[in-house]
């Protein structure tokens, strides 16, 4: 399948339109059509409609599942927890066959329906596995030659890998090989695969501690490797990452290590206009940026 | 100190869905809560704390207890858990009691979602969408207000709307 339905969700088209940017300009570029699904909602987040009321969530994540569906196309996701929920929902809607009568007997009433026929998937899989890093290597026009990035894999893709993973749950390499596709050596660390700590409940309601959390990562990654940028594929590890880099500068430690969407260095790479694909920012990305557009 | 003569024995009952897994198989390992993010806070995440909870009938002290709202929603706890319980979904099977139970759980962003269709202002940003060369309001139910007047009628259908009426408002922020 060559065409995909982009599921926005609510950050990514909120916060960061420049990641939406991107996506919009850079998986085309690599052969995938992209399609709206016109009139997708929330997924709805974990902290929403699945903490309050099973039926009610599993009717809204239906209500975007079926637009896919009715479209025909599987649908491509970047946000983490919108693809774990929107995986999760879908595998309870098909294995249950009570709760999929439930759910649609609230969706026929919207005029929609859930059948199971078609399936997010989380970019990094269609990018891996469908695009492949030959076609990507061979579509760019800039490399990342010389630069040394780490990766930050999104939970939400991992786990739990019998429902909705694609990569190995424990030693996940797609990431990695994605961005070595793109020219730069990605460096391993002690806690790479770390949670960024920012999804969930947990920032918020103990911010302090979720804080320490992820100054625990950014120790080992600055200590271990390197880096030059930090590459994610989930807008909540992007914001997050980002976050953090600012308040732990509030305590004397400086810490400034740009972080980029996937989708964003290989724009960059394809050679879009960094003002459309890379222009949000707490930490400052610029330098990487110019060296990368000055790149042969 | 917890009274069990005081314990709710259909505790589990009220709480387990089928999705939980069979959390009577749970040993106490730990392993969930070794790698949960939300497990290093100072007050931390205990999962197998709350399953046991749940298993002796603490209802008083559950229902008061913030905890399962920390959860991260990585969902290593499931993924690692020997014996097939699913710890993420015991949280949220906890937080929709609690929900039940005492309407001041209910978290805020269901409304919002119900207001406007998304967790974000993301039609409040169209002249910043519109320099990057995106759509000023993008092709959600944002965009679609007879859409999101059919959405908000299916959620009124459901439990959690209708027990809390008071707090989904249509066209607030539209």
């Amino acid at each position: 399948m060559n065409k995909y339905g982009l599921f926005l969700g609510c950050n990514m088209p909120a916060i960061r339109p420049d990641v939406e940017r991107a996506m919009r300009l850079a998986i085309p570029a690599l052969g995938i059509e992209l399609v709206d699904l016109e009139g997708s909602a929330c997924c709805p987040a974990f902290g929403t409609f699945p903490s309050a009321d099973e039926i009610a969530s599993l009717a809204v994540s239906g209500w975007n599942l079926s637009i896919a569906e009715k479209e025909g196309v599987n649908s491509m996701i970047q946000c983490g927890s919108c693809y774990s929920v929107l995986r999760m929902a879908r595998e309870k809607l098909v294995k249950d066959e009570e709760k999929r009568e439930r759910v649609n007997d609230l969706l026929k009433k919207a005029g929609k329906y859930f059948e199971g026929k078609t399936c997010p998937r989380h970019v990094i899989d269609i990018l891996f596995n469908d695009i492949g890093t030959e076609k990507i290597s061979q579509s760019i026009k800039k490399n990342l030659k010389g630069f040394n990035a780490v990766v930050q894999y999104p939970c939400h893709s991992r786990f739990p890998s019998d429902v909705l993973g694609f990569d190995s749950p424990g030693r996940p390499r797609m990431l990695q090989k994605l961005v070595e596709a793109l020219g730069a050596t990605v460096q391993s660390y002690s806690r790479e695969l770390q949670c960024c700590g920012g999804a969930g409940g947990f920032a918020r309601q103990a911010y302090q501690d979720a804080l320490k959390f992820a100054k625990k990562k950014f120790d080992a990654m600055v200590r271990e490797t390197q880096v030059d940028f930090i590459v994610v594929n989930c807008i909540t590890c992007l914001m997050h990452m980002e976050k953090v880099q600012k308040e732990f500068s509030k305590e004397d430690c400086e810490f400034s290590i740009p972080v980029f969407d996937y989708a964003q260095i290989l724009a960059l790479c394809i050679g879009f206009d960094p003002k459309e694909v890379a222009s949000i920012s707490i930490i400052p990305r610029d330098k990487v940026i110019e060296k990368i557009i000055g790149a042969k | 100190m917890n009274d069990l003569a005081k314990a709710n024995h259909n505790l589990w009952k009220e709480i387990m869905e089928e999705d939980c897994g069979d959390i009577r198989h749970c040993f106490n390992c730990g392993t969930c809560v070794s790698g949960c993010p939300a497990a290093e806070a100072d007050n931390p995440l205990m999962i197998r704390r709350l399953v046991r909870m749940v298993l002796l009938g603490l209802d008083e002290k559950l229902l008061e207890d913030g905890t399962p709202w920390m959860c991260v929603t990585c969902t290593a706890c499931e993924e690692m858990c020997p014996m097939g319980v699913k710890p993420f979904e015991v949280g949220l099977a906890i937080r929709r009691w609690q929900t039940r139970k005492d309407e001041t759980y209910l978290p805020l962003a269901t409304t919002e979602i119900f207001e406007t269709g998304h967790t974000q202002p993301v039609e409040k940003i169209g002249e910043l969408r519109k320099s990057l060369g995106l759509p000023e309001i993008p092709p959600t139910i944002a965009k679609f207000s007879e859409l999101l007047k059919i959405f908000q009628a299916m959620l009124k259908e459901t439990e959690v709307v209708k027990n809390n009426d008071y707090m989904f408002k249509e066209g607030n922020k539209k």
